[in-house]
C-alpha cells in the first residue's frame, strides 16, 4: 500500500504533505530506515509540503482542536483537502495518511473516492507522521523556531479550560458536595450539641434528664436561658416549645425550682445562648440541606433514590464519582462499594471478601436475618445497578422502575422470611415498563397528532439530558430540528426497552444456574 | 549499561550524598500514611518530616514560609552532580531544591530559599549567566514527589534536563510538574496531561505562571486527542497509577517520543495488582514495557518515601535491534 499524502494537524494549522519516497513495509523497522526519519536532510527528501493552512486565530484553532479530538473533520479541513488533493478516481486511487481513524472515517465520508490509512493500520504512516511532527518547524517554512510552541501554549490553555468548564456531570457534583457537607454537618452538630449540654448543664443539670434529644435541648436552652426566671406562668409558652407537651413542660418547671445548678452571670449566660443559637441554626440548616439533597436526587437519580433512599443513593454516587461512573460499575462492585479496605485485605490474605459496603446502610439489609444478609445485599446491589443505569440513560425521569425494584427487594425479603414466592422478574419489569409507557404515551404509532403534542413536552428534557451525556453528542448537531431530536429520543426509549429485556434474559439465565 | 533491578543505593557507593537527608534515614514513616486524593496530602508536609529539631535558630529555608532570606547565608546551594538543573541545599539538613522559575512564588506552600548567586559556581548552573542578584530555589519534598524520591533513591538518569521537552502523564495538581518545569527551564517545555477536572483546575492555575508548562486536561489513554497540542518530546514521565499504565506509556511513546528518548515510569504495585507481591508486579510491568519497545534501563524502589513503589526508567527504541 503506498501512501500518497499525509495530513498533519498542529497547533498552528493543518498541513498536507506529499510523500515522495516511502519505506518498505517489511523493512520499516530496520535501523537504517528509522534513522532516515530522524535525519532532517533525508526525511526532507521523503516528503514535500503541498499546502499549509494556518489558523486565522486562537478561536479557530480551539474550534479545530476540539473537532480533531472528537475525530470530526471541520469544514476548514475539508475545504483544504478538496483544494489540494487531486481527484481520486477508480484508476488512480489516492491514499491519505491520517493519525486518527475516526477522522479518517469522517474524511472518507466527505470524499468517497479517497483511501485513508491511519497510524493503527500502517506503521509507515505512523513513522512518517512522527517524522513530520519532529521536523514540523523546519518543514513548515513560514514558521519561526518557537511559533509552534507558542501556539501550543495558548491552545493548550484554551483547550484545557474549555474541558474543565464543560463538565459532563453538572448535577452529580452538587449531590456529591451536598452529601459531604451533610456528613460534616452531622459530625459538627453532634459535637457542638455535646458542648452545649456540657456548658448549660453547669447551670441547669436536670434538663438533660428530661430532654435528651440534641436539637430539642439546644432549643430549650436557648429559650429558657436563666432557669431562675421559670415559673408556673411560663408553662404554656414552654409547652409550645415542646410540641404542646404540657406534662413535660410542668416537669421542667418543677425541676428548675429545685435545681442544683450553679447561678450564672448575665455575660456568661449570653455566651451560652449565643452558642446554643448557633447550634440551633446549624440544625435548621442541616434540615434545609437535606431537603435540597432529596430534591436533587429526585431529579438526577429518581429510581436509585426510590430504591435505597436518598442518602445511601447519594453516597453511592459520591463514592463512584458520578452517576455515570456508578452506572458503569458491575453489580458486584456496587455491592462492596465503600468496603475497599476490607476487600483488598481479604484479597491479600485470601480470606472472605466483605458482603456489603455502603449498601449496608439501606434498611433492607437490617431487615434480613443474619443468614440472608449476604444474599439480600447481592440482590439489592443488582437492583441498584439497574436503577442507576436507568437513571443515567433514560430521557425522562420517572420513579416507576425504582418502585418496582423496591417491591422486588421487599418480596425477596419476604421470600427469605416466609417462603412466599416472589413475582417473576419478567412480570415485574414488564409491569413497570408498561406503566412508564402509559405515562409517556408513545407506544401508539397511529396517534400521530397526539404524539407530537406529547413530544413537545419531552423534547426540552431530551435536549437537557443530551448535554449530560457526551456519548450522545457525537454525530448529533445542535441545529437539527427538534422533530429529529424527538425521533432520536423515541428510538432511545425503544432501545432501552430492549436493554431491560436484555437484563431480564440475563436474569433468567442466572436463575437457571442457581 | 546492563539492566539490573536494584534497591536503593545498591552497589554504587554513593551513600554519602544521601546520608545527609533526614528523610532517607527514617523508614517507618511510610506506613502511617493513607492514599492520595481528597484533602489529604501525600506524605508528611513540613512538620511531619522530622524528628524533633531545634526550634530556636533561624536557618535558611526552614525558619518560615518566606524562605529565610536571612538564613540564605548559612545555606549553601550546590548542583546535584548527576542531574543538571537539580540542586542540593546544604544547611543543617540537606534538601533537594530546584531553581524557581517564578521567583517570589510558591506553588503548593513549599519552602523557598534564596541565596546570592555569587555563592554558586556559574559554570555549573546550566551556563546561565546570572547577574549578581539573588537566586531563589524551591524545596522539593521527596515524600510528596515520586520523582524526587527516585532521585534520592539513587536513579542514574532521569532524562529531564535543562532544555528538554517532557511529556508528563498524570500531572495531578501540578506540584511535581512545577519542579520539572524548574529543571527544564525556560528553553524546555513540559506537556502536562491530567484527566481529572478537579486537579486540572489547579494544574491550569499553576501553568498560568509558568509559560513552559502546557496543561492538557485529557485522558492519557487517548493520545490522539491531544495531538495538536504536543510536539515530539525527549522524555515521557508517567505517574498514572493505572492497571494498564505500561500500555498507556507505550501508546504515548509511539506517538510522541523521539527515538532514543527517555521513559520514566513510577509504578505503584497496589494499583496494578494488589494480590501479587510488589517485586513480581514490577517485573511484569518491566516486561510489558519491553513489549512496547522500551528498553529498560534501571529500577529503583522508592523506600522509604513510598511503600511498594518503584521507578523504572528506559529508553525508547523504535527500530529492531
Amino acid at each position: 500500500m503506498s501512501i500518497d499524502y499525509l495530513l498533519h494537524e498542529s497547533s498552528v494549522g493543518y498541513a498536507i504533505f506529499q510523500v515522495i519516497h516511502q519505506a518498505d513495509t517489511v523493512g520499516n523497522r530496520l535501523r537504517e530506515v528509522q534513522d532516515s526519519v530522524q535525519d532532517l536532510a533525508k526525511f526532507g527528501k521523503m516528503v514535500k509540503l503541498v499546502s499549509f493552512a494556518p489558523f486565522s486565530g486562537a478561536a479557530q484553532a480551539l474550534e479545530n482542536a476540539n473537532e480533531v479530538s472528537e475525530g470530526l473533520a471541520s469544514d476548514f479541513l475539508l475545504s483544504l483537502l478538496e483544494v489540494n488533493l487531486p481527484q481520486s478516481g477508480k484508476k488512480n486511487k489516492i491514499t491519505l495518511g491520517v493519525a486518527d481513524k475516526n477522522l479518517a472515517g469522517a474524511i472518507k465520508g466527505a470524499f468517497p473516492g479517497l483511501e485513508c490509512e491511519t497510524g493503527d493500520t500502517s506503521e509507515i504512516v505512523m513513522d512518517m507522521l512522527r517524522g513530520i511532527r519532529q521536523h514540523a518547524h523546519k518543514l513548515l517554512k513560514q514558521l519561526q523556531e518557537r511559533d509552534v510552541e507558542r501556539a501550543q501554549l495558548g491552545l493548550g490553555h484554551a483547550y484545557s479550560r474549555a474541558r474543565v468548564k464543560f463538565s459532563v456531570q453538572k448535577n452529580d457534583n452538587h449531590i456529591i458536595q451536598a452529601i459531604a457537607t451533610l456528613d460534616h454537618l452531622d459530625k459538627a452538630i453532634n459535637m457542638f450539641s455535646m458542648r452545649v449540654r456540657e456548658w448549660y448543664s453547669w447551670h441547669f443539670p436536670e434538663l438533660i434528664r428530661i430532654v435528651s434529644e440534641n436539637h430539642q435541648y439546644a432549643k430549650l436552652a436557648l429559650w429558657i436561658g436563666d432557669k431562675e426566671r421559670l415559673s408556673d406562668a411560663h408553662k404554656d409558652e414552654l409547652a409550645a416549645q415542646l410540641n404542646d407537651d404540657t406534662e413535660l413542660a410542668q416537669s421542667i418547671i418543677d425541676v428548675a425550682k429545685v435545681s442544683m445548678g450553679q447561678k450564672i452571670s448575665e455575660t456568661d449566660m449570653d455566651n451560652v445562648t449565643t452558642f446554643a443559637s448557633k447550634v440551633v441554626s446549624l440544625t435548621n440548616y442541616r434540615k434545609t440541606l437535606y431537603g435540597y439533597l432529596v430534591g436533587k436526587m429526585g431529579v438526577v437519580a429518581p429510581n436509585l433514590a426510590t430504591l435505597i433512599g436518598e442518602m445511601v443513593g447519594a453516597r453511592l454516587i459520591s463514592h463512584a464519582g458520578s452517576l455515570t461512573n456508578l452506572s458503569k460499575y458491575p453489580a458486584s462492585t456496587v455491592q462492596i462499594l465503600g468496603a475497599e479496605k476490607a476487600l483488598f485485605r481479604a484479597l491479600k490474605t485470601k480470606g472472605n471478601t466483605p458482603k456489603y459496603g455502603l449498601i449496608y446502610h439501606s434498611s433492607f439489609i437490617g431487615k434480613a436475618g443474619q443468614k440472608n444478609k449476604g444474599r439480600i445485599s447481592r440482590f439489592l446491589a443488582n437492583k441498584c445497578s439497574i436503577a442507576s443505569r436507568i437513571d443515567n440513560f433514560s430521557e425522562a425521569p420517572t420513579t416507576r422502575f425504582g418502585e418496582a425494584l423496591k417491591s422486588q427487594v421487599e418480596e425477596r425479603l419476604r421470600f427469605y422470611d416466609s417462603g412466599a414466592a416472589p413475582t417473576k422478574n419478567e412480570q415485574a419489569m414488564r409491569k413497570a415498563m408498561d406503566s412508564v409507557l402509559a405515562d409517556i404515551d408513545v407506544e401508539d404509532p397511529t396517534a400521530q397528532v397526539d404524539r407530537d403534542e406529547d413530544m413537545a413536552d419531552v423534547a426540552p428534557r431530551a435536549i437537557q439530558k443530551q448535554e449530560n451525556q457526551k456519548k450522545d453528542k457525537k454525530g448529533k448537531k445542535k441545529d437539527k430540528t427538534s422533530q429529529e431530536e424527538i425521533a432520536d429520543g423515541e428510538k432511545k426509549k425503544k432501545r432501552k426497552h430492549g436493554e431491560v429485556n436484555g437484563e431480564r434474559e440475563k436474569k433468567k439465565h442466572k436463575k437457571v444456574k442457581e | 549499561m546492563a539492566y539490573t533491578p536494584r534497591g536503593r543505593g545498591g552497589d554504587r557507593g554513593r551513600g554519602g550524598d544521601r546520608g545527609g537527608f533526614r528523610g532517607g534515614s527514617r523508614g517507618g514513616q511510610g506506613g502511617a500514611r493513607g492514599g492520595r486524593g481528597g484533602f489529604g496530602d501525600r506524605g508528611g508536609r513540613g512538620g511531619g518530616r522530622g524528628a524533633p529539631r531545634g526550634r530556636g535558630a533561624p536557618r535558611g529555608g526552614r525558619g518560615g514560609v518566606r524562605g529565610g532570606a536571612k538564613g540564605g547565608a548559612k545555606t549553601i546551594i550546590e548542583p546535584y552532580t548527576r542531574f543538571p538543573g537539580v540542586f542540593l541545599a546544604r544547611g543543617k539538613e540537606d534538601m533537594l531544591v530546584t531553581k524557581n522559575l517564578t521567583p517570589g512564588e510558591s506553588v503548593y506552600g513549599e519552602k523557598r530559599i534564596s541565596v546570592e548567586s555569587s555563592s554558586i559556581d556559574k559554570s555549573i548552573t546550566n551556563g546561565d549567566a546570572t547577574p549578581a542578584t539573588k537566586t531563589e530555589y524551591r524545596v522539593w519534598n521527596p515524600f510528596r514527589s515520586k520523582l524526587a524520591a527516585g532521585i534520592l533513591g539513587g536513579l542514574d538518569e532521569i532524562f529531564i534536563k535543562p532544555g528538554a521537552k517532557v511529556l508528563y502523564l498524570g500531572a495531578a495538581s501540578g506540584t511535581s510538574v512545577s519542579h520539572v518545569a524548574d529543571i527544564v527551564g525556560p528553553t524546555g517545555t513540559v506537556f502536562a496531561v491530567e484527566f481529572s477536572h478537579r486537579s486540572g483546575r489547579d494544574l491550569i492555575n499553576m501553568a498560568t505562571h509558568r509559560t513552559n508548562v502546557i496543561p492538557i486536561v485529557e485522558d492519557a489513554r487517548h493520545p490522539l486527542k491531544y495531538r495538536m497540542l504536543v510536539s515530539m518530546v525527549d522524555t515521557i514521565f508517567a505517574d498514572v497509577a493505572q492497571p494498564d499504565q505500561a500500555r498507556i506509556v507505550g501508546i504515548n511513546a509511539h506517538m510522541y517520543l523521539k527515538v532514543g528518548g527517555g521513559v520514566v515510569v513510577s509504578i505503584k504495585a497496589n494499583c496494578i495488582d494488589s494480590t501479587a507481591p510488589a517485586e513480581q508486579v514490577f517485573a511484569r510491568e518491566v516486561q510489558k514495557m519491553k513489549e512496547e519497545r522500551i528498553k529498560p534501563f534501571e529500577q529503583v524502589t522508592l523506600e522509604p518515601f513510598e511503600r511498594d513503589h518503584c521507578i523504572v526508567t528506559g529508553k525508547y527504541v523504535r527500530s529492531m535491534t
